[in-house]
This record gives C-alpha cells, structure tokens and sequence, in this order.
C-alpha cells in the first residue's frame, strides 16, 4: 500500500454502500463469533489452566470485526459500528455472554476506533494497526477485569492487558489485513479504498 | 380480476412518464483502461418503452444505473456528461426513478411484505397513517394478495420481483428501470412477471427501460429496441422487429436469445477418460444411486421469533442410472433440490433411506476399506469418498469456486482424491478450452464473469470422472453461449457413464434428458387452529428487554460472596420464570424452558472457566470459585430469558424513535440483521461446496481452523455482493438523502415495558439489599 487513499467525499458523510457494508459485516462476522465461541472454550480452558492470563491468546479474534471494518470504510465510527453490531448478532443467536456481549463490542469497538482516530483516519498502516488494536484489546481486558476477573490480583490483571492488547495489535491485524486483502482480490471492495488501491496497482 | 385499472385509480394518482436526456456519458471504473460507457448520447420520450440488448460486458447494466442516478451508489470511478430525468437529476425527486434487479429479495428490507413496500415511503417522511393505503394499493396493483404480514422469505422467486416492483410503485415513479427482472425466473414465472409490467406501465403511462437477454417475451410489450455493443456504443436503435431483422444474426451470435434465431446446439466435448475415474464403473442403464421414501425438512430460525420447520420433501423416491439423464421439473419450491441434494448425500433426510451402488461404496474405491461403510449412508461418506461419486454444481455458481486460478480450481478435485496430476491435468485443460477459458487459466475465479463462472463451476464438477452428477437449475439467466457449454458438459458427463441429475425449469433441458420426474410439494401439516398463548416477556417491547437484560451490569461490582451470588441468582430466576408465564387463554407455548436452558449451556463454559482460575487463586477455597461462579452466572441468566423474544426489525424501530439514534445506520443494521438466515443457508452451501469437491478438513485442529478461515473469506465476499446490491435498491428508493425519516413501525410504551424494566432494576435492588445483609 504505498498510497493510502482515503474515503471518497467528506469523511463523516457515509455513503449507504458504506452503512450496508459495515452493517453485513458486522452480521457475518457475528455469525463467525457465534461458531468461534462454541470453538475456543476447551483450548482456551486448557492454555489459561496454569495461567489463566493465557486465555487472552484466545480472546484476540473477537476485536477483527471493528479493525476490518475500519480498514474498508476508512470513515470515523466503522470499527464501533461494525464491532458493535457484530457483538449483537453473536449474543442474538446466543454466546456464553449473552447481552453483556454488547459492552464487550462496545468498549473493543472504541479501542480501535481511538487508534484510528489518533492518526487522524488518514493512516491505514501498521501504526493505527497496532495501537488501535492494543487499545481495543487494553479496554476490553478492563471491562473483564471488572466484570469476570474480579479475584484476580494485579499481576494477573495486567499480564492479561498486556497480553490481550499485544495479541490483537499483531495476530488480530495480522488476520484483519489478510482478510482485506483476500475481499479486494475478490473484487468485493471495489466501492472502497482498499479495492481502489488494488485496481490502481493492477491499471493498465 | 381483482387489480382493475378503475380500482387502482381511486388511489394511486396516475402519473405520466417522463423524458430522459443521456449527453455525452462515460463511466469508466477505477482499475479499467477503457470507459464502459463513451460519450453516450440517448434520448427517451416519456411513455416510451425501451428494451435494451446487447452482449455481456456492453455496459447494459452499468447505463440503468447511471439513468437512475446510482452509478457511483456500488463502484467508484470516472463519470462524466449528463443524465436528466424531466429536466432534473434523477435522484431529485427521490423514487421518481424506480429500479428493480435482475436476483429476486435483492432488495428487501424488512420483515414483512407490508413494510417492505412502505420503504421508499419512510424515507420520504409520510406520515405513519398515510402509509397503509398506499402499501395496499401498491401490493394490488402487482396482484399480491397474501397479507402484508407475510414474510418476504416465504414468496416464491416471481412473487418477490413483484414485491420489488410495488416497492418501486408506490413511490409513484415517473421511470421504470428493470435489470433483467425475470432472468433467474422459469419461463411460465417470467411471462408472469412480465404481465404485471405490462398492465401497470399501461395503465400509468411510465417510461420503460429493460434490460434483457432473452428477448422474447418482451418484444411486445417494447415499442424500441435499443442495441449496444461491446465497446458500450449503441449499434442500432428503433422499431424492435426491424432491428432484428438487420442485427438478430449477429445479436445470436454473442449469446443473446433472439427470438426466431434456432436454439443451440449442446457444445460437442471429446473428453479423455480421468484416471481412476469412478463414472463407469457402473454398467449403463445400472442403478447408480437410488433414494427410497425419503423425507426432508428444512428448519429456519428466526431472531426473535420461534423456529419453523418445513417439509422440504416427503415420501419421494429417485433412481439415478448410469449414462442415463433424469430431469426433475416441478414448480419452484416442490423440493427438487433437497431431493437431489438427499440422493447425493449432500443432505441427511430425516427418513428414508439412499443406497449407491456397491461398486461406488468408500468399502469398495475409498482409502479405508471398513465393513461399516459399505452400509453408510452416503449423508455419513468423509468428504474425500463423497467427493470420488458425486459432484454438484450449485445454483449460484460464484459459491462453487475453491481455487486460486482458474486451472486450479478444476484440478482442486482431482488432486485431493490422488489422482495422476499429469493426466488430470491434460483433461483440466482440454476441458477449459472446450468451455472457452483456456485464455482465462491463470486468472482468479472470482474475477470472472456470471456465466464464466458458470461454465467454470461446471468444469470443475466433471473434471474427475464422478458416477453421480448433480445440477441445480444449471441454465437458468445463462446466454446462448453458456447454454450449449453446460449442456455440453452434462452430455459429455453421461456419456463416460455417469448419472445426470437436473432440477430445470428450462425446456430445452428437457428434451435432451431420458427421464423426466415431476416433483410435487409434499402437503405440509396444517397449522393449528388454536392460537397459541403468548408469554409475558412476548408482551414487552425491545427497548425494555434489552435494558433489563442489561441491568446486570453494576452486579460484579456489587457480589462479593457465593451467598449474595445465589440470593440474587434466586432473585433473577423467579422474574424470568414470571416472564415465561402464558396467561389467557390458547395452546400452551411449547419449548419455553427448554430455550432457556439451550441458551444457558454455552454459558456453563464461561461459568467454568471463570471458577477455575478463581478456585487456583483463590487458595483452592470452594467458597471464592462458587462466589465467582455464581457471579457470572447472574451477568448471564437474564439474558438467556430474554435473547428470544428480542425482535431486530422492533429494537431498530425503539432505538430510532425512543432513543433518537440516528435513523440510516440504525436501518442499515435492521436490514443486514434480517438477512441473518441468509448467511446460515451461505456457510451450509460453502461447506457442502467444499466437502462435495473433497477438500471439506474432516478433522485436525489446524485444518479446520484454516478451512474456518476461508469459509469466513467466502461468507465475506457473499455479505459484501448483498450489500452492494441492497444499497443500489435502497437507493432507488430516496434512502441516500433519508437522514430525517418516517417509520412506518410504531414503538410505543407499555405497561408491561415498564414492568420489565422494573424487575431489572429490582434486581439491582436484590443485589444492594444482599450485599448489606447477607455476609
């Protein structure tokens, strides 16, 4: 990507391809959130027996419906909106969470946003990438702290932020840009930015 | 007839058409050398009714488009020169152009046929009381007759284009756009569909444009014919039969359906032999496979709603011989496919049973000979035994694609099941020249065109020698040229000694095949007459669940130990269980617990894991993980109570006018949520894709992870070509500029609202009260 194009007209103004498309992907990746949440428990369960802290080795993946979002719409609220919806399709059809899964879409959504948003969305590189991701992560590991980690001691808690904000800035980007990736070589991001670099590569 | 002009004038105002002035057009898409559309000059009287021709690739669609004012709603490009519609821009006067596409349920919105059509009227702010006499004169006018409650899902693929097209009416339109509206319908649908335009341009004067590549049907209902080619420019233009008479020839030529012009012949393919290849191992006019009573049923989830089970086939019996073609023919929804899909093992019917000839059985040609597979059922086969017997070309072909280039994607078969790469692939590549994609070889599948695609997912299917081929609606919106390639492929797959399966719509179809079964819907049992009671919680708008479900939140900060946790856990489940009560009168509800306790079992792993890391920190204390246990417990017990009987299309409504969120995202959200279904039946098709091809990972962790990861990618890529064709829809209907809007759904608050957002509150309360007495 060495030129990174950025949403076409005034940033705030979403398009309805952009709504649409935030809005079926947060139901797609929610469907998948569903089916990784039925996956993960055991070796989750198993990783974190020694070390409970381990279990954010697994938590990362809930975070890379709001990075994907945010990398194909490029306009301020994608990674909350898409994160957000998606956290309630997967408490609609039903994860171990239930409806608190809503704070949790939240609260991951806002992380990456303010990654983003630090760099003015302008930046679609790894420096938002990372600390949006770390962020998503880092508010997410408070929100559990409070809510289910609440006999932990310190140490705990905050190998676990570490753990889960580190995860998500290199796996979960990892995954969010390999999937952008894919969706722009399929032709699918066409309407996008990303899809707009990929063809001004490939023009003739 | 019920739809009568003088009826329908009582309400819906007849307007008139209006002109259209195309100057010095062109569009060329980012990533393209060449404009699809140069410097195009057109010019429509109002009234007048326009068919539009021309190859794949001329531009037909993307012209629709820009007349509608939507070129830049999907794609990003170069646009230039102007449309007006009556002097304005299209989009001035939202709806005044209406647009309907070509995939039936493309457009849909809503939950409901009613608020379907009452779309384009939100988005225009009317007034809620306004809106039902217009929906019903709308739904009328395009002979519509079920209520406007039924679900959009439950209407057949021609009831759904006329749903579009009332969505497009009752903005009063002044032009109509229709994109190839009844390409993916059968022909006695299509003349259907066609029909209703017919009546309603008539009676209200529009301007017409359609775009189609069977001309037939339409030529009497045109009076131009407007002929593109493939460089976009327009080639001929006026009275349709004249037209036809100078450019038919050469319209045929390019894959058009020109009417008078002799249907094409099958492609002629001489194909080698695929090593180790399964097809023939049957004698011809032997038994292949064979389905005997069996039955099968469909059953659909609805967010906030109870699941439904249908009877998708009951009873039917099927016999696939080897070289020998069965068309299955029936009206749409009879069962076809889910007959075929139980003959190949795709599907497991609930009764019945299916048998494949011994000599195809894993026992026989597979990697573990085992006794008990030779009496499996082929529904039980691992993907790689599926895939040597049976292949399966969906309807939708882009679903079928699994390589990463075209030869790849043909060859992905062969060598998962082992066989000689040399000689595969000398049949991969003979086959890919015969279909016309030899050039195309080294190109990503996905790039390619619909019927490219087509033939390519048909390739795919054969490449290996399977005894068992199976097509659904293999011809349906295909030009002459992909016809004859399909039907090639299909002959030339009998003709190695395999069995053919077709469901068709399509004559020509068939005539070739050698047997014809007529499915019939099976009788699906009667509802029951008595209304079933509804539970409190059915009673309690969105909003209020959603807010007493989350007034657990400050609960963690409140329980410190296992006595607090189970006073308040008492506490939540005695509300839930009031929650659950039926009162009045009616059938008991049936399942209510049992939904409960469905939703509560994942939350047991949650439980666990949270009690275990307690319990090691803890000092191994019982008391520390039971409180921690507990606690979480009582985050998630109100939520299991509630999740089923929160509606999507009623919590977009309460969020938008209780909550004053802004109205298009909210919508936006509404709509993706109601297509949920949609993604279900996309991941069933995606993994039987895979495990039919013989690449399905039946078991290792890494395997699947990885296959989970590309099957998400293919679910991506679906959600992402629905939304682009929704938004296109919604804009045609004044949704761009709908910041401000009406709804046509009420959110009112009740009584009941109240008293669930009480008992939330009350067990905070419960909590505040365990918390200072209980130690």
């Amino acid at each position: 990507m060495s030129n990174t194009i950025t949403a076409s007209g005034p940033l705030t103004r979403w398009r309805t391809i952009d709504l649409l498309t935030c809005a079926f992907l947060g139901v797609a990746f929610g469907v998948a959130y569903w089916a990784w949440g039925l996956a993960y428990a055991v070796p989750s369960n198993a990783v974190s027996a020694g070390f409970p802290p381990f279990s954010a080795l697994f938590a990362w993946p809930w975070l890379v419906a709001g990075i994907v979002g945010m990398l194909i719409i490029r306009r301020p609220g994608a990674a909350v909106f898409t994160e957000l919806l998606a956290a309630i399709v997967s408490a609609l059809i039903g994860t171990q969470w239930g409806l608190t899964t809503l704070v949790s879409g939240l609260v991951q959504g806002l992380g990456v946003e303010l990654g983003f948003a630090a760099f003015g969305y302008a930046v679609y590189r790894w420096a938002p990438l990372l600390l949006g991701g770390f962020l998503g992560g880092a508010f997410e590991a408070v929100y559990e702290w409070y809510s289910y980690w609440t006999d932990w001691g310190w140490g705990y808690k905050v190998s676990y932020l570490f753990l889960l904000g580190a995860s998500v800035a290199v796996f979960g980007s990892l995954l969010a840009v390999g999937l952008t990736r894919l969706l722009a070589a399929a032709g699918a991001l066409n309407p996008f930015p990303p899809g707009q670099e990929i063809r001004e590569q490939r023009a003739v | 007839m019920e739809r009568g002009p003088e009826h329908v004038d009582a309400e819906a105002p007849v307007r008139s058409g209006a002109d259209v002035r195309v100057a010095g057009l062109t569009w060329r898409p980012f990533g393209r050398s060449r404009p699809v559309l140069d410097r195009l000059d057109l010019t429509l009287e109002p009234g007048e009714r326009v068919l539009l021709a021309g190859p794949s690739g001329s531009g037909k669609s993307t012209l629709l488009r820009a007349v509608a004012g939507l070129l830049l709603t999907a794609d990003a490009g170069d646009l230039s020169g102007t449309v007006t519609v009556d002097g304005h821009e299209p989009q001035a006067v939202p709806g005044s152009v209406g647009l309907v596409l070509q995939d039936p349920g493309a457009g849909v919105v809503a939950s409901s046929i009613g608020r379907d059509v009452a779309f384009g009227l939100e988005n225009v702010s009317m007034p809620r009381a306004a809106m039902p006499p217009r929906v019903a004169a709308a739904l009328r006018e395009v002979g519509l007759t079920m209520s406007p409650d039924s679900p959009p899902a439950t209407l057949s693929g021609g009831e759904s284009q006329r749903l579009a097209l009332a969505g497009a009416l009752v903005m009063e339109p002044s032009v109509l756009l229709l994109d190839e509206p009844t390409a993916m319908l059968d022909a006695a649908t299509a003349a259907d569909v066609r029909s209703v335009v017919a009546d309603v341009v008539a009676r209200r004067g529009l301007t017409l444009v359609v775009v189609e590549h069977r001309l037939d049907g339409w030529l009497d209902l045109v009076d131009r014919l407007v002929v593109l080619d493939a460089s976009g420019a327009v080639v001929a233009d006026g009275e349709p039969r004249q037209v036809l008479v100078e450019h038919g020839e050469s319209l045929a030529a390019q894959g058009i359906w020109v009417p008078g012009v002799p249907d094409p012949q099958p492609l002629a393919l001489a194909l080698d032999p695929a090593p180790d290849a399964a097809a023939g191992r049957v004698p011809h006019g032997r038994v292949v496979a064979a389905a005997s009573g069996v039955r099968v049923e469909h059953r659909s989830r609805r967010l906030g709603g109870p699941s439904r089970t249908t009877l998708a086939v009951d009873g039917a019996d099927l016999e696939a011989r080897a070289g020998r073609s069965v068309a299955l023919v029936g009206p749409s929804g009879a069962g076809k496919s889910s007959l075929m899909s139980a003959l190949g093992g795709l599907t497991a019917p609930t009764r019945g049973t299916v048998d494949v000839a011994l000599p195809l059985t894993p026992a026989e040609t597979g990697d573990r000979a085992a006794a008990r597979d030779r009496l499996a059922p082929p529904d039980e086969w691992s993907s790689t035994d599926l895939a040597r017997v049976v292949a399966w070309v969906p309807q939708r072909a882009a679903t079928a694609l699994v390589g990463r280039t075209v030869r790849d994607d043909v060859l992905t078969t062969p060598l998962a099941l082992g066989q000689d790469p040399a000689v595969a692939g000398r049949r991969a590549d003979a086959l890919l020249a015969a279909l016309g994609l030899a050039h195309l070889a080294g190109a990503d599948p996905r790039q390619l065109s619909g019927g490219e695609q087509r033939r390519l997912a048909m390739a795919s299917a054969v490449a290996h020698g399977p005894a068992l081929v199976l097509a659904d609606e293999p011809t349906v919106g295909q030009d002459r040229l992909t016809w004859a390639a399909v039907s090639g492929v299909l002959a030339a797959a009998r003709d190695e000694g395999a069995a053919v399966v077709v469901t068709t719509h399509d004559p020509g179809v068939v005539d070739d095949a050698d047997r014809v079964v007529r499915v019939t819907a099976p009788a699906q049992p009667p509802p029951d007459p008595e209304p079933e009671r509804r539970p409190v919680l059915a009673r309690v708008g969105p909003l209020a669940l959603l807010g007493a479900a989350l007034c657990v939140l400050p609960l963690p900060a409140l329980l410190d130990t296992w006595r607090q946790g189970l006073a308040v856990l008492a506490v939540e489940l005695v509300l839930g269980l009031v929650g659950l009560i039926a009162p009045g009168a009616g059938r008991a509800p049936q399942g209510r617990l049992r939904g409960v306790l469905a939703r509560l079992a994942p939350a047991a792993v949650a439980v666990l894991g949270v009690a275990w890391s307690a319990w090691l920190l803890g000092g191994r204390d019982l008391e520390v993980a039971s409180g921690a246990a507990l606690r979480v417990l009582c985050l998630l017990v109100p939520s299991a109570f509630v999740v089923g009987f929160l509606d999507p299309e009623a919590l977009g409504d309460h969020l938008a006018q209780r909550l004053r969120l802004p109205a298009r995202p909210v919508v936006a959200a509404t709509a993706a949520l109601q297509r949920l279904q949609s993604f279900d039946a996309l991941w069933v098709e995606l993994m039987t894709t895979r495990r039919v091809r013989g690449i399905r990972a039946d078991r290792g962790p890494v395997a699947r992870g990885r296959e989970a990861v590309v099957v998400t990618g293919g679910l991506l890529v679906g959600a992402l070509g629905q939304a682009s064709a929704l938004a296109l829809a919604m804009d045609a209907r004044g949704f761009a500029e709908a910041r401000r809007r009406s709804w046509a759904g009420p959110a009112p608050w009740r009584l009941p609202d109240t008293l669930a957002l009480g008992a939330g509150v009350l067990v905070i309360v419960a909590a505040v009260a365990a918390r200072l007495l209980l130690p």
